[in-house]
C-alpha cells in the first residue's frame, strides 16, 4: 500500500502518454482533474493486486468520447460518482475499491480524480495495458467477466445502466448513448471480484506509468537519453529514429485513418494509425502491429507524441513493447489484433 | 514617385525600432531607431524619421505596428488590471477552477474574484444548458465597483457565443457600460482553460491597451497622420485594427515575430521558406507556409499560463551556437525538400548566414527591417473553426459556414468587406468521435477598411 499525491501525477501521465500508444487521449486535461482532486481531497490510497480481498469489489471507472470534447466540456467529477452510484445502486452493493480500465492516456487520470473523491483505494493495474479504443477490449472479457451492468453518466445527472448480452453490444449502446448525450460520458463498468483481479487485469500498471514518466522526466534533465530508458523500462524494441516526413490523413468506412512517414537511420518506417498506432513497416516490411505497443516519442524529450501530434519535421523515436501476453491468445487476438482493425494481415511477433 | 497606396510599416523590437514606407509594396524609406522605454515614443520616433526621410508625396493610407508589449506586460507582471472571470459551464466543468494551474504572482495580480454558472453551448444544440442569468447577475453585482474588466468564456462558445453576449450585457447592466468585458469565442479554439486563459489575459490587459490605442492615436495624429487607418500585427501574421484590438488585446501576442516572418517571405516573394531572424543575442527560426507563420500546435505559454492565441512556430538559440543554429533550421524544415533559408535581422545576419546549413540561403534586401515590411504589407485576418460530425453533404454546408464565419472575423477585425477572400479550409480528423468528425478551420484577409 502506497499513496498517491500530486508530485507523483504528473510522471503518471506522462507515462500514460507513451503507453496510450499515439492515442487515449491527451492525458493533460485528465491531469488537471486529477490533481485538482487530490488538492482538495487528500492523496489517494494505492493497493497491489495481491493485497485486495477475494471478495473485493472493484470497479473500473473511465471516460468515452472525444478527447476534444473532454477539453471544452470539462467534467465537474460527479459523472464518474454519478455512473459509480448507480452501478452499485443495480450490484447491491458498494465498490471497495476502483481502477483504471485503460493505463494508456486520459483515462488513467479520471479514475484517480475518482478515488481522491470517493475516498476509495485504487489498485494497481489496469484491464488492457494499453489504450484501446472500445469497452469490450479488457482483458476481464477474456476470463468470462462480463461489462455489464454497465452504468453511464452524462454531464446532466443523467445515468442509464446497460445489461447487454455481450461486451461488444454493450460497446455499440454505450457509443450511441455517448454520441446522444454531446459524443462524452463517464462510465463504470466489467466489475471484478477480488480473487479474479490476477486474471483479469495487467498488474503494476500505475507503478509502471509513473515509473516511465520518472524516467524520461529525470533523464532529459540529466541530458541523458530518454527514449533508451524508456525503452529499457518497457522490454521494447527501437523500430527507427528520424523525422517525420509525411503525414497523410483520410476517411475510410467511417474511421479516420492515417498514415506517417518517418525517414532516418539509413531507412523508411510507415506508421498507420486509427485512434491509436496499429501497424509500422520498415522499408515496407511489418515490424511491428497491434496489440503490441507502437510507442512514438520524441526523440529529444522523450514526450509521447499522439495521433493528431504527428506532423511534418518531427524528430521522433518508434519504439514497440510487448503487449500482456494474454492479448496474443486466439480470442485475444480476436479483439485487438490486426485484422479486427481492417489490416489483411497476422499479429507480428516482435524481435530484438 | 512610386505610385500605390502609401503605407508605414513599424515593428518595435527590444533594442531597435524600425519603420518602412512603402508606395504600393516598393519602398520609399527605411529607418531603425534605437528603441525607446515607452513603445509609443518609438513608433512616433520611427514614423518621423520616415517623414523627414521622405517629406514629400501623400501621407500614409494606414500605419501598421508590431509590439511586444502586451507580452511584456504578461511576462513581467506590470500594468494588468484585475479581472472577474465568469466561466458558463454548469452544472460541468467545475472540476478544474478558473485559473487554478496559474504562477501564484500572476494570480494574485490578475484575479479580482471568479463563478462558474449553469450555462454552455454543446456540440449540438440539444446538448445546451440554458443561461442562469441570476447568477451572472450575483456575481457581477458582488464585484461591482472592486473590478472593471471582467472575461467571459462558455463552455463551446467557438460554435455558438449566444450566451457570452447575454452574460456581458447582463455584467454591464450590473457594473456600468464602461467596464470591459471580454468574450472567449474571440480568443481561440476549443480547449476551455486555454481559451479562458486567453480571455482573462484580454482582459488583465485590457486598460494597458485602450492606454496604448489612445497613445498612438495621438501619436500620430501629431505627426499629421490622423486620417490614417492605425493597425496592429496579431500573432497570426495578419493585422487588426485598434478598434478590434481593444476588445481583444491577447491578439497582440507574438505580433513581433509573425510581422518578421511575413516580412521575409514579403521580401523574398517565397510563400514558403525557412526563416531565421538574428537578434544582437539570440536568433529564431520558425516557417512561412502559404505565406503566413506556421502556428504553434498545440499552444503556447505565457508567463506561465497556457493559452491558445495563435502564435508561431519559434525555435530559439543563442546567436552564436552555429551548432544549435544549424539543428533549429534542420528541425524547422518541413519535408524532405528542403525550403529556401532567408536571413533577416538586425543582428549580423551575414555571419549566421555563412554558417548556415539550407543549400539555399537567401539574404534580401532590407532585411534588417523585415518586420516593419512585414507589418505594412500584412493584410487584415480572422479565423473561424467548427466541429463537424456529419456525412458528405453536411460537411459541404458546414465548411460554407465556416468560410463565412472566417469572412466575418476578418471584417470586425477592420479588413474591408468588399474585399476579403477566404484561405482553403483546413481539415483535421477528430479521433474517437463517430461520424467521422472533422475540425474546421478557416482563415480570411483583406486589406485595411478605409476610415
Amino acid at each position: 500500500m502506497r499513496e498517491i499525491g500530486i508530485e507523483q501525477l504528473a510522471d503518471i501521465a506522462r507515462g500514460a502518454g507513451i503507453l496510450g500508444t499515439g492515442g487515449g487521449g491527451d492525458p493533460y486535461v485528465g491531469l488537471l482533474l486529477a490533481r485538482e482532486a487530490v488538492r482538495r481531497h487528500g492523496p489517494v490510497t494505492v493497493v497491489d493486486i495481491d493485497e485486495v480481498p477475494a471478495d473485493a469489489t472493484v470497479v473500473p471507472i473511465s471516460s468515452m468520447g472525444a478527447p476534444t470534447v473532454l477539453l471544452e466540456k470539462l467534467p465537474s467529477g460527479r459523472e464518474e460518482i454519478n455512473a459509480l452510484r448507480a452501478l452499485e445502486a443495480v450490484l447491491g452493493r458498494p465498490a471497495t475499491h476502483l481502477v483504471p480500465i485503460e493505463i494508456g492516456g486520459v483515462n488513467s487520470m479520471i479514475p484517480l480524480a475518482a478515488a481522491a473523491q470517493t475516498g476509495l483505494p485504487i489498485v494497481d493495474g489496469d484491464a488492457m495495458g494499453r489504450a484501446f479504443p472500445e469497452a469490450q477490449m479488457v482483458l476481464p472479457g477474456l476470463i468470462g467477466v462480463s461489462n455489464s451492468p454497465m452504468a453511464l453518466a452524462d454531464d446532466k445527472g443523467n445515468t442509464i445502466v446497460v445489461r447487454a448480452v455481450d461486451n461488444t453490444e454493450a460497446e455499440r449502446i454505450a457509443r450511441a448513448v455517448c454520441v446522444e448525450r454531446g459524443c462524452q460520458i463517464s462510465c463504470a463498468d466489467t466489475v471484478l471480484r477480488g480473487d479474479q483481479l490476477r486474471d483479469g487485469l495487467v498488474p503494476a500498471t500505475l507503478t509502471l506509468a509513473e515509473n516511465l514518466g520518472r524516467v524520461v522526466r529525470e533523464a532529459h534533465a540529466a541530458h541523458r537519453d530518454p527514449v533508451a530508458e524508456a525503452r529499457e523500462l518497457l522490454g521494447g524494441v527501437h523500430l527507427s529514429a528520424g523525422k517525420v516526413v509525411d503525414v497523410e490523413r483520410r476517411t475510410e468506412g467511417g474511421f479516420a485513418r492515417g498514415r506517417a512517414r518517418l525517414e532516418g537511420e539509413g531507412a523508411v518506417l510507415e506508421l498507420d494509425f486509427q485512434n491509436e498506432h496499429l501497424l509500422a513497416r520498415r522499408d515496407g516490411r511489418v515490424v511491428a502491429t497491434t496489440p503490441d505497443l507502437i510507442c512514438v516519442l520524441d526523440t529529444e524529450t522523450g514526450e509521447p507524441v499522439t495521433t493528431e501530434g504527428l506532423r511534418y519535421g518531427l524528430r521522433v523515436t518508434v519504439l514497440a513493447a510487448p503487449c500482456d501476453p494474454r492479448w496474443l491468445s486466439p480470442a485475444g487476438l480476436a479483439l485487438t489484433g490486426p485484422r479486427y482493425f481492417g489490416y489483411d494481415l497476422d499479429h507480428h511477433p516482435l524481435s530484438g | 514617385m512610386s505610385g500605390g497606396v502609401r503605407t508605414i510599416g513599424v515593428d518595435v523590437g527590444p533594442t531597435n525600432t524600425d519603420g518602412a514606407l512603402l508606395a504600393g509594396d516598393v519602398p520609399v524609406a527605411t529607418v531603425k531607431v534605437p528603441s525607446a522605454g515607452d513603445p509609443v515614443e518609438s513608433v512616433r520616433t520611427a514614423v518621423a524619421a520616415l517623414m523627414r526621410e521622405a517629406p514629400r508625396g501623400p501621407r500614409a493610407a494606414h500605419v501598421a505596428i508590431g509590439l511586444r508589449t502586451a507580452a511584456h506586460a504578461v511576462t513581467r507582471r506590470a500594468g494588468l488590471t484585475r479581472v472577474g472571470v465568469l466561466r458558463i459551464g454548469g452544472p460541468v466543468s467545475d472540476a478544474v477552477p478558473p485559473l487554478a494551474q496559474w504562477p501564484a504572482d500572476l494570480r494574485t495580480a490578475v484575479h479580482a474574484g471568479s463563478a462558474m454558472v449553469d450555462g454552455g453551448a454543446g456540440l449540438t444544440r440539444a446538448d445546451a444548458v440554458a443561461l442562469d442569468r441570476d447568477a451572472v447577475a450575483r456575481f457581477a453585482g458582488a464585484l461591482a465597483g472592486r473590478c472593471d474588466a471582467f472575461a467571459v468564456t462558455g463552455v463551446f462558445s467557438p460554435i455558438d457565443d449566444t450566451q457570452e453576449h447575454e452574460a456581458a450585457e447582463i455584467i454591464r447592466r450590473e457594473v456600468g457600460t464602461d467596464a470591459f468585458v471580454g468574450l472567449s469565442a474571440g480568443s481561440g479554439g476549443l480547449g476551455l482553460i486555454e481559451r479562458e486563459n486567453g480571455t482573462v489575459l484580454d482582459a488583465a490587459l485590457s486598460r494597458h491597451t485602450r492606454a496604448l490605442a489612445d497613445a498612438l492615436t495621438a501619436a500620430l495624429g501629431a505627426l499629421g497622420l490622423s486620417s490614417a487607418t492605425v493597425l496592429v500585427a496579431r500573432g497570426d501574421g495578419t493585422l487588426t485594427s485598434l478598434e478590434y484590438l481593444r476588445l481583444h488585446p491577447g491578439l497582440a501576442l507574438g505580433s513581433g515575430p509573425a510581422g518578421t516572418l511575413r516580412g521575409a517571405g514579403l521580401l523574398t516573394g517565397l510563400a514558403d521558406a525557412v526563416v531565421a531572424d538574428v537578434g544582437a543575442r539570440r536568433i529564431r527560426v520558425g516557417v512561412l507556409a502559404g505565406g503566413f507563420p506556421q502556428e504553434s500546435r498545440p499552444g503556447v505559454v505565457i508567463g506561465g499560463v497556457p493559452v491558445s492565441f495563435p502564435m508561431p512556430d519559434l525555435i530559439r538559440v543563442p546567436a552564436d551556437d552555429p551548432d544549435a543554429f544549424e539543428e533549429a533550421v534542420d528541425r524547422m524544415q518541413p519535408g524532405a525538400a528542403r525550403l529556401p533559408l532567408v536571413v533577416v535581422g538586425g543582428g549580423s545576419a551575414a555571419s549566421a548566414a555563412g554558417s548556415a546549413p539550407a543549400a539555399d540561403i537567401v539574404l534580401p534586401e532590407h532585411g534588417l527591417v523585415a518586420g516593419a515590411f512585414g507589418a505594412a504589407l500584412s493584410p487584415v485576418g480572422g479565423a473561424y473553426e467548427q466541429l463537424v460530425r456529419t456525412g458528405e453533404a453536411g460537411e459541404a454546408h458546414a465548411v460554407d459556414e465556416v468560410r463565412e464565419g472566417a469572412r466575418r472575423s476578418a471584417v470586425r477585425a477592420g479588413a474591408d468587406p468588399r474585399r476579403v477572400v477566404v484561405l482553403p479550409v483546413e481539415r483535421v480528423p477528430v479521433p474517437y468521435l463517430p461520424g467521422p468528425a472533422f475540425s474546421l478551420r478557416a482563415r480570411a484577409v483583406g486589406p485595411p477598411s478605409p476610415l
